[in-house]
């Protein structure tokens, strides 16, 4: 089984996506090609992947969606010629319910079968954006699902289910979790706590509120 | 009414304070690097929106003709919806029962949206539509997808 992975983050090997794709393909015995939609033209990309029997395409969800330059990428694919290719998705995330991804989950299962491959399943993910920021043992329970994942996927040719259904969770916040999020982001703390620390590190906390797009008179 | 057209098709005038046509621009794909929020709050690094931006704030409505390309919003309109992330602050509020982030502007334009294209079938066309309602949720905007007759397009 031959199998292309493609990234399709537009941060290329400096995001999370890359992080993700480098475990699910940890515990594998075959070595795997990356292609990265950043950095190599789009066109080529969908045409190369026709030599495979099985693409993985990997991304962050941007505005509930991919990511546009992995919109470009699908623009470019061609329904395959020939039976029996399937194609599967990892998508993850920055809110940490993992349901924000169903409107693109949607989309691609329709989409693999328009272009006549078998769907293999989405990966989702949710709570991911700084994971390229944090220490390797503090995502462990994360990493081994994903190289847990890429092992079975080797041996099978698709995703384990539970695995997939495990990783999702939480799907959707429960009212206990919101309340409490909300309450806590009220007082200063939470992820909000994360966002005052980057802009104070980067010197912008005093512009935070900024809106540079309308005048200041009308205001 | 102060109006702005994004277009991807279709020739059908409409009185407007800005246009963005997407056939002539090929907007710069946002490369995730959240400048927009950490570094120079509330703008891009690239500023060819900048004009846009100004407009679409400043708007009553926004009328978008959008593609249907592959089943999907085209590639292009997919990186204009990236662009307006910094429109909004990184924040986010749990109010609703789900993560969503906080506005950064007082107001956002009502929009409305027609499209042209095949689907394969009725669950498609719900993607699609549902995909762009739910956008525009988040966006803090009003939305409608309407179907094109002359008079839904008078002023
Ligand atoms: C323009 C933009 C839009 C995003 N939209 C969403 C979104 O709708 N929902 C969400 O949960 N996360 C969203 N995110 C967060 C990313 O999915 C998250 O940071 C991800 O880990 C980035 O992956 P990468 O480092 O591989 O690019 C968005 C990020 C950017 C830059």
């Amino acid at each position: 089984m031959r199998t292309l992975i493609i990234n399709g983050s537009p941060k290329s090997k400096n995001g999370n996506t890359e992080i993700f794709i480098k475990k699910f393909l940890k515990e594998m015995k075959a070595p795997h090609e990356i292609c990265y939609a950043a950095n190599e033209d789009k066109l080529q990309i969908a045409n190369y992947m026709k030599q495979f029997d099985t693409v993985i395409v990997a991304m962050p969800l941007y505005i509930h969606a991919m990511p546009g330059i992995v919109m470009k990428l699908i623009e470019c694919m061609e329904p395959a010629q020939d039976c029996g290719k399937s194609m599967g998705f990892i998508v993850q995330s920055g809110f940490m319910e993992s349901v924000h991804s169903k409107y693109l989950e949607r989309y691609l299962s329709s989409l693999t079968k328009q272009l006549n491959y078998t769907y293999l399943g989405t990966v989702i993910r949710g709570g991911s954006a700084g994971i390229y920021m944090m220490p390797e043992k503090m995502n462990k329970r994360l990493f081994k699902q994903l190289s847990t994942l890429g092992e079975y996927f080797e041996r099978k040719g698709t995703f384990n289910m539970e695995t997939v259904e495990e990783m999702a969770k939480p799907c959707k916040l429960s009212k206990g979790k919101s309340k409490l999020l909300q309450l806590l982001s009220g007082i200063g703390l939470g992820d909000n706590m994360f966002w005052n620390m980057m802009l104070k590190k980067n010197n912008a906390i005093n512009e935070k509120l900024d809106r540079p797009f309308v005048d200041k008179l009308s205001d | 009414m102060k109006k702005v057209v994004i277009r991807e098709f279709g020739e059908i005038e409409i009185p407007c304070k800005y246009k963005l046509d997407l056939n002539k621009t090929r907007v710069k794909d946002c490369t995730g690097c959240w400048s927009c929020w950490l570094k120079t709050p509330g703008r891009c690094i690239y500023n060819d929106l900048d004009e846009f931006y100004k407009a679409y704030l400043d708007a009553e409505k926004v009328v978008i003709f959008a593609k249907v390309s592959q089943g999907f919003i085209s590639g292009n309109l997919k990186t204009l919806f990236d662009r307006m992330i910094p429109l909004f602050l990184p924040y986010i509020s749990y109010k609703t029962g789900e993560s969503m982030h906080l506005p950064r502007y007082e107001k956002y334009p009502d929009i409305e949206v027609y499209y042209q294209g095949e689907f394969a079938s009725i669950e498609d066309k719900k993607i699609y539509e549902d995909y762009i309602y739910r956008t525009f949720y988040q966006f803090y905007s009003k939305c409608e997808i309407k179907t094109i007759t002359q008079s839904s397009l008078e002023v």
